[in-house]
């Protein structure tokens, strides 16, 4: 009788918890489903939003490659990816000298945790009113430093706690073995934080290649980043709701792609050492 | 420990961070500050007169201000509750996971990586009372919910958020639960206790410095809100879905007045500044405690 | 091969003094331990020998060369820490081969030499693995593989064997004095153990605060220690120590038991015994009466720990005498005034030389 009991009891948890993940399963891929089912409908169809078989236009799809968004995609990679270079490689030469050194103290330290809290309500304007000034306005350099402003110290933050947990010893040995301090942190220390680099790389990358708020202000014409292009899509015209549809797949399909190859990375990179605050 | 000789190394490594840093971040600060004493217009260059505190103090003056702040805080306060507990919950029930577990990782984690102006988007198409998806179903129903509408619009834009963004509670606390280290469990399956009374008395407190930090970073980010707004509602219906974000997005480039809206994002960083410190020393009390 | 010198060393971490005018001179191709309980500054000077701390004043030379303010690596020195500190993205050719590459060895001569380490160590199986892969075992020899092969002056260990089990470690201690001996190598060792000092070592330093208490052969530190601490550090089980008053050869304890010691001792002293030198016999005339209390089983000893009139001794006893005196009620304690230790009762030193 009581086994029976037990075993009920450990069945109804588990099957709540399964019961939880696919409706959250179904919750994240049905949107989805039907914004594909969207983008591939023309104006009268998309009048009747519970279609399901119809014959498929690739009209929308066309209208929108015709329309740059291509090119903001490429705008979008490039500006991350120089943000995220620049951000790791001076990040982890400051993240090393403040975990190892202590340099800076707390006054880094805190200043690092508060640009990550910053509002960009705040830097916006003064990057507006620069950008004006040097006659950048609109341009991907414009969008750049912004970028900096708030992908450096999420890396940076990130590091130090990588750093933190390489043990000091493994530096120490690579001394007495015969290296310089800048030998052994090239050769000993950078690699047993490399998981940790690359975290905060996808981090860092995944934080530039959607903002929206300054590539809206800063570079909202010729030089538009994809969210930006994409924001440029929304309409309540039903004749371009499907081009709407094909946009926003534009930029959720690579990131759906990406998921499965970062999240156990991430799980790794974030349970090694950022959580440490 | 480390000293005299490696003064030159330190200072060659902390250079091009405090360089780029004071660039990115610090010289703008200042340069904020200074607007939010002028009366800077984009259109009226060359014009520009300080005024010290009279920004400040028209934005203490605006009803608006205090709206979009209540606004915010209510949206923030909502959507990080339900966050919190959603996230806990479906992240209990991933660790208890053995199958095909990288798989349904990916999927739910996915949304928090797709760039919020197209979730906004996403959601104004389906959730659209004549063209949505949704309210045509609920409407075979019999259910009219106007998901945008006067009373409703704050609470969708919440749920929203918590669509996209509790899969980052997820993943925080996930990585928090695999933390934990095994033995306290072992003990209380051994003493005998319930899986509840072990979730209250064991994983929660165990958890209790993780969780500080998840609640600390997402209502931090949650106050940033903008691209939902941005996207659907534009702050309507009236003022209800104004965020703090958007109220000062609207006034400075809406409005061109960039030293209003200098002081405004100056008096929400104040505030936001010191949430933070209350919340960080949350956080390390429940580090101590550990 | 060589001498280390330090010269009036002085380290001080923040308010704390660590090590406290030091003067230490460490023999050529000997085995030197440095031991002591913890904060004593043994890990301290050791660190500083290899220049991974900074000395706040003092010199120290290694093979007649002052490397005070040389980078560990211009030392020519190895180290083996506690962790081993292998490198875990790198396999364990590489690890051992490591020292070589750092000064820029040619890939065949590298090569050469980490199969000849790897052999004599017994590891030459292991060279493709990555350390996560060995055991505690296995990484040690690596640790070690890593340190011979550049044949430094010096070898520096830091508890190298505290995380290894019980077997493990004795098995370890063996080798690692095999290794010396074939080598020569000046070895500098630290460990909190003293057993493990007392083996090990040719020349055995006891440290406290920061100070050298007593340097020299083990078995001079073990038969004639020259204060309590050292006494009482030295030896397992511990010294018997007691207070009290002696007065023409009688000592009394401050509970009042009496023991015979030597006449020449006169006034407050601590009265020291080993327990391996403790008696028990069956009878003898005034000689203190005792119970048993506790005994604890080693196979052919025992450890048996006795009330005498409220003064708790511990003795150490062949298991064929304790079936001798097991459950007597009328047993009695003695000793030799030979295998006698006094100290002053102030300042702790030695009396005499007996």
């Amino acid at each position: 009788m009581s086994t029976n009991h037990l075993f009920r009891a450990r069945l109804t948890w588990t099957n709540l918890g399964n019961g939880l993940l696919v409706l959250m399963g179904l919750s994240v891929v049905l949107p989805f489903f039907w914004l594909i089912l969207g983008s591939f409908k023309t104006g009268a169809q998309l009048n009747d939003p519970t279609l399901l078989l119809f014959n498929p236009t690739l009209e929308n799809w066309n209208e929108i490659f015709r329309s740059g968004v291509l090119e903001s995609t490429w705008r979008s990679a490039m500006v991350a990816f120089i943000t995220v270079i620049f951000s790791i490689i001076i990040g982890s030469m400051g993240a090393y000298a403040i975990s190892r050194y202590r340099s800076g103290g707390n006054v880094a330290r805190f200043s690092i945790l508060a640009a990550q809290v910053l509002p960009p309500a705040v830097l916006v304007f003064p990057f507006l009113e620069i950008s004006y000034q040097l006659r950048l306005n609109d341009t991907v350099f414009a969008v750049l430093v912004p970028h900096l402003s708030f992908v450096l110290p999420v890396v940076t933050w990130f590091l130090i706690g990588f750093f933190d947990a390489v043990p000091r010893e493994v530096e120490e040995q690579a001394l007495v073995d015969g290296l310089s301090r800048i030998q052994a942190l090239r050769k000993v220390v950078i690699p047993q934080v490399s998981p940790g680099i690359g975290a905060a790389a996808i981090f860092g990358f995944v934080l530039s290649w959607n903002d929206l708020f300054y590539a809206l202000i800063l570079a909202p014409g010729n030089s538009a980043t994809l969210p930006v292009k994409i924001a440029s899509f929304n309409t309540f015209r039903g004749v371009e709701l499907g081009a709407m549809c094909a946009a926003i797949l534009v930029a959720v399909v690579p990131v759906l792609f990406m998921s499965f190859f970062i999240q156990k990375r991430l799980v790794r990179g974030i349970s090694g050492g950022a959580i440490k605050y | 420990m480390y000293e005299g000789v490696q003064m030159s190394l330190r200072l060659r490594l902390m250079l091009p961070l405090v360089v780029v840093f004071s660039a990115s971040v610090g010289y703008p600060l200042l340069h904020a500050f200074y607007l939010s004493l002028t009366n800077y217009k984009i259109t009226s260059r060359g014009d520009t007169k300080i005024v010290w505190l009279q920004q400040y103090i028209a934005t203490l003056q605006d009803p608006n201000y205090w709206s979009s702040l209540r606004v915010t805080a209510v949206f923030v306060i909502l959507a990080v509750f339900i966050e919190f507990w959603l996230g806990l919950f479906v992240a209990l029930a991933l660790q208890k996971q053995r199958k095909i577990k990288d798989l349904t990782r990916s999927f739910l984690l996915a949304p928090m990586f797709v760039t919020p102006i197209a979730i906004g988007l996403m959601f104004r198409f389906i959730l659209n009372q004549q063209l949505g998806v949704i309210p045509t179903f609920l409407a075979k129903f019999g259910l009219a919910y106007d998901f945008f509408g006067p009373g409703k619009a704050l609470f969708t834009i919440v749920l929203i958020d918590v669509w996209q963004w509790t899969p980052f509670m997820v993943l925080l606390l996930l990585a928090g639960l695999e933390g934990l280290s095994k033995s306290p469990f072992e003990a209380a399956k051994i003493d005998g206790a319930s899986a509840l009374f072990t979730f209250r008395k064991i994983t929660l407190p165990m958890l209790m410095p993780v969780i500080s930090v998840a609640i600390l970073i997402r209502s931090l980010d949650a106050m940033k809100i903008f691209e939902y707004v941005f996207a659907i509602t534009r702050g309507g219906p009236a003022i209800e879905t104004m965020t703090i974000q958007y109220y000062t997005y609207q006034t400075g480039i809406q409005f061109y007045r960039l030293g209003l809206a200098s002081a405004m994002s100056y008096l929400m960083l104040i505030i936001v500044m010191i949430i933070a410190v209350i919340l960080f020393r949350r956080v390390e009390a429940t580090r101590k405690n550990q | 091969m060589a001498t280390i010198e330090l010269r009036k060393v002085y380290k001080t971490f923040g308010n704390i003094d660590v090590v406290k005018g030091l003067d230490l001179v460490i023999p050529d191709g000997q085995f030197t331990v440095l031991v002591g309980p913890s904060g004593c500054g043994k890990t301290t000077t050791l660190r500083m020998i290899a220049g991974l701390e900074t000395v706040n004043s003092g010199e120290i030379i290694i093979g007649g060369k002052v490397v005070t303010k040389l980078e560990p690596k211009d030392r020519d020195i190895a180290m083996v820490f506690q962790n081993y500190a292998l490198y875990s993205h790198l396999t364990v050719a590489d690890n051992i081969g490591f020292p070589l590459k750092a000064i820029k060895f040619n890939k065949s001569e590298i090569k050469t030499r980490v199969l000849g380490v790897a052999q004599s160590l017994g590891i030459q199986e292991l060279l493709d693995r990555r350390p996560k892969e060995l055991s505690g075992g296995q990484q040690q020899r690596v640790a070690i593989g890593r340190a011979i092969i550049r044949s430094p002056k010096v070898f520096l260990f830091d508890e190298p064997l505290s995380n290894l089990d019980a077997k493990l470690r004795l098995e370890m201690r063996t080798e690692i004095i095999r290794l010396q001996r074939r080598l020569g190598t000046t070895v500098v060792y630290v460990t909190h153990d003293q057993e493990e000092a007392m083996t090990l070592s040719d020349v055995m330093v006891v440290m406290k605060d920061g100070v050298i208490m007593q340097m020299g052969k083990p078995e001079e530190i073990y038969r004639k220690p020259k204060d309590v601490f050292v006494a009482g550090f030295v030896g397992s089980p511990r010294m018997n120590l007691m207070s009290g008053k002696a007065k023409s050869g009688l000592f009394t304890t401050e509970s009042g038991c009496q023991f015979k010691i030597d006449s020449s001792i006169n006034g407050e002293i601590i009265w020291g015994i080993r327990p391996e030198d403790v008696k028990i016999l069956n009878t003898k005339p005034d000689a203190p009466q005792a119970k048993v209390e506790i005994i604890e089983q080693l196979g052919p000893r025992a450890i048996v720990t006795l009330q005498v009139n409220e003064q708790q001794i511990t003795a150490v006893v062949d298991n064929d005498h304790l079936q001798k005196i097991d459950n007597r009620s009328d047993i009695v304690i003695d000793s030799s005034v030979e295998d006698h230790h006094y100290f002053d009762a102030k300042n702790g030193l030695r009396l005499i030389d007996n």
